[in-house]
């Protein structure tokens, strides 16, 4: 596990995509084994402009304009990486991954296992996910489920600017491979001062981002802020739980939370069925039951296609939707 | 019975031993030591996987895909291979094991099932023995490893090291995506990879006519821009001279050659096999005198390097070395249980700790599912 590094003192107003490429420039700085694989990240700087400039500074060896070809990339990242380089792939959208998912699932998150620990794959892949920006079909998937449920890799999905860089640099550093998920919808907004200097945050571990003693949320991403508008609103005092990793949990830190306050709610953007909401609540009902005086409750994506743009303000849940699900837990009675 | 009808490749290929062990042109190797390695590897896996087979008609080893009739290709390919290149096998490949010197125990372990955690620390290798090419374990997902191992050869070129990757194929690897990927990317990084098909004509029941309408698996390189040659399979001489080639080219900034060994399977998919009900035994006749072990055996015969005598050394040689290795194996503990959780990620988490006494605590008899930690009713 990574320890987390104290920042300097001096900050720089980012937001999370510019957090992205000043992260990428201080790791591609700090370690010459770092390579940056996909398409269009080269003189374009990526669709959403996260490499702008690296292929400049470093070069084409370094920022390496692939093919069109997911499973092509992961496939290749994870022979660089068993020969000793540190790969930040990139696939474009997550609802583009499915082609590398047989070299997902046959090496990348196997391989470490299946040499009895004797070779390590260090890729990061980087992925934007998520909807509400009005993107075409297959652009606004979140389904992180299907990494979730893969052994031998970790997940992590940051929430703003400074996260994104302290765990963007941890998942970097790691020995393991780490499915890296950018939520595009807060891409560009809410900018905040981050520490310019090289830091880390710690991977496995939940961020509290409010404390309260009422009702738990346990969230990540870009619905991190919805909860937190909704915990304005509510009449109850709301204790916010910023998963950051979603695979392994921190299952102590959501049962600490849940324990305390004895009532929870999910929110995530993902389908209900087998999201992670699902896992959440399957826990706390092993491990909690006993604390609880309401039943968890979830407020999601819907079982579906992420649908068309006229109507995905529907789908995708919002400080609405979120704040419904607080209220409905935070004043339930038995 | 519905078989398949009997469909022969055609023999423009790369020959330099013909089937009656006669040299064409100049034999590209000439040192007596060297092809006596290679005759007695291949002796030695052919009667190596003839006891994995024994051992699994007894049980003693789940499955086994045996190189029996094609053992030609990977020890002629990977011969021409340097100490510090890389290989990327799939699954038929023992005899490259076997001739860079990976113990015949570690092979069988393996077929065994134990876990390779276990096997290192029972059968470890010590500092220095290690075979001087590295192997990565075998894939069974077809065409997976190629993907990596153009994986690998970029991070060469990049890296600006003189190392060749190598990696095995069959035909029926040729018919996925990976394949096309990695060829595909191969060519656009020039990587230093040498692609080998070892078109063994079968991929388990379906002809290798069924996996393309190309005339060749070789031209398909053509279209990702790499050279290409086509060999007989089961000539060690052409095997190794066209690879040689390649190999030298790839360490010398030329970029990736994909070569089509042209041979064929002599017997079962895998022990789980039956190739009698899809194919035409005809084959099998026409197959058997193109034989590359007994092409090599009258070559050397010829030369004078091999006789009546050396062979019956050899053979009880190669006989006395398994006997030890299976011994070797047999002594290697069943894998713990425990082991199953073992390096996936580095560190733990909250679910690896619990579900691990779960497991524990199932093995010892007790029920996992009672409430053990959780502190009770508040």
């Amino acid at each position: 596990m990574s320890t987390e590094q104290t920042a300097g003192e001096s900050t720089e107003e980012l937001n999370i995509v510019r957090a992205v490429t000043q992260t990428l420039r201080q790791e591609m700085t700090r370690d010459d084994s770092v390579r940056l694989l996909g398409y269009d990240l080269g003189p374009i700087g990526g669709v959403y402009r996260a490499t702008e400039g690296l292929v400049e500074e470093f070069g084409e060896d370094r920022v390496i304009d692939t093919p069109l070809s997911e499973n092509g990339i992961l496939g290749t990242a994870v022979g660089m990486a068993m020969r000793g380089e540190r790969v930040v792939a990139e696939i474009q959208f997550m609802g583009f991954f499915y082609p590398a998912f047989g070299q997902f699932m046959y090496t990348l998150a196997k391989m470490y296992e299946r040499t009895g620990g004797g070779i390590e794959v260090p890729v990061t892949i980087r992925m934007p996910y998520g909807g509400g920006i009005k993107s075409a079909e297959y652009h606004s998937e979140s389904t992180e489920t299907f990494l979730v449920h893969t052994p031998g890799v970790r997940v992590v999905c940051p929430s703003t600017p400074t996260e994104t860089k302290g765990l963007l640099a941890a998942s970097i550093r790691h020995p393991d491979p780490v499915v890296f998920l950018e939520p595009k919808k807060i891409y560009r907004g809410e900018p905040e001062p981050v520490p310019t200097g090289e830091f880390t945050r710690p991977l496995d571990e939940a961020r509290i981002v409010r404390e309260g003693e009422d009702v738990t949320v346990l969230t990540y991403g870009a619905m991190v802020r919805h909860a937190e508008t909704a915990a304005d609103r509510v009449d109850a005092d709301v204790e916010i739980v910023d998963l950051r990793t979603l695979s392994p949990l921190d299952v102590e830190t959501i049962l600490a939370s849940v324990k305390k306050t004895g009532r929870c709610a999910i929110l995530h953007e993902a389908r209900r069925t087998l999201g992670l909401g699902a896992e959440l609540s399957a826990l706390v009902n092993e491990h909690a039951i006993e604390y609880l005086e309401a039943p968890i409750k979830r407020a999601t994506g819907f079982d579906v296609h992420f649908p068309s743009n006229q109507i995905e303000d529907a789908y995708v849940p919002g400080p609405d939707r979120a704040t419904n699900v607080i209220e409905a837990v935070a004043n339930y009675e038995f | 019975m519905k078989t398949w009808e009997e469909q022969r490749p055609s023999e423009d290929f790369v020959q330099r031993l013909t089937p009656e062990g006669t040299v064409v042109g100049d034999p590209p190797i000439r040192d007596a030591e060297q092809l006596l390695a290679f005759y007695r590897t291949m002796v030695l896996t052919r009667a190596f996987e003839q006891r994995m087979f024994s051992m699994q008609r007894r049980g003693e080893i789940s499955i086994i895909s045996r190189s029996y009739g094609e053992e030609a290709v990977s020890l002629a390919t990977s011969a021409a291979l340097e100490a510090g290149d890389w290989v990327f096998p799939t699954y038929r490949q023992a005899p490259a094991f076997v001739y860079w010197g990976t113990p015949l125990e570690r092979l069988i372990t393996g077929l065994m099932g134990i876990e390779p955690e276990t096997v290192d620390e029972h059968l470890p290798i010590p500092e220095g023995e290690e075979p001087e090419v590295n192997f990565t374990p075998g894939y069974i997902p077809l065409g997976a490893n190629v993907t990596n191992a153009v994986g690998s050869a970029m991070a060469d070129t990049f890296c600006d090291r003189d190392v060749v990757t190598m990696s095995y194929i069959g035909d029926g690897s040729t018919s996925q995506g990976d394949f096309h990927d990695a060829l595909n990317f191969a060519g656009v990084f020039d990587a230093p990879a040498v692609i080998i098909c070892q078109n063994n004509q079968w991929a388990i029941s379906v002809p290798a006519h069924r996996q393309t309408a190309s005339e060749t698996f070789a031209q398909k390189a053509d279209a990702y821009g790499i050279p290409h040659e086509r060999v007989d399979g089961n000539d060690v001489f052409a095997v190794y001279e066209k690879t040689k080639e390649a190999v030298d080219r790839a360490r010398n900034g030329g970029g990736p050659t994909f070569i089509e060994c042209v041979t064929y399977r002599m017997v079962e998919h895998n022990t789980a096999d039956e190739e009698s009900v899809y194919r035409d035994e005809r084959e099998a006749a026409y197959w058997a005198e193109r034989d590359p072990l007994d092409r090599l055996e009258t070559y050397l015969r010829n030369e004078g390097v091999l006789d009546d005598e050396t062979i019956a050394n050899i053979e009880a040689e190669v006989e006395t070395e398994i006997d030890a290795a299976v011994e070797n194996a047999r002594e290697v503990p069943d894998s713990d249980p425990m082991r199953m959780f073992d390096n996936h990620l580095h560190g733990d988490s909250w679910n690896e700790r619990r579900q691990r006494e779960e497991l524990r605590a199932e093995l010892n008899g007790e029920n996992p599912f009672l409430d053990r930690d959780d502190g009770g009713s508040r």
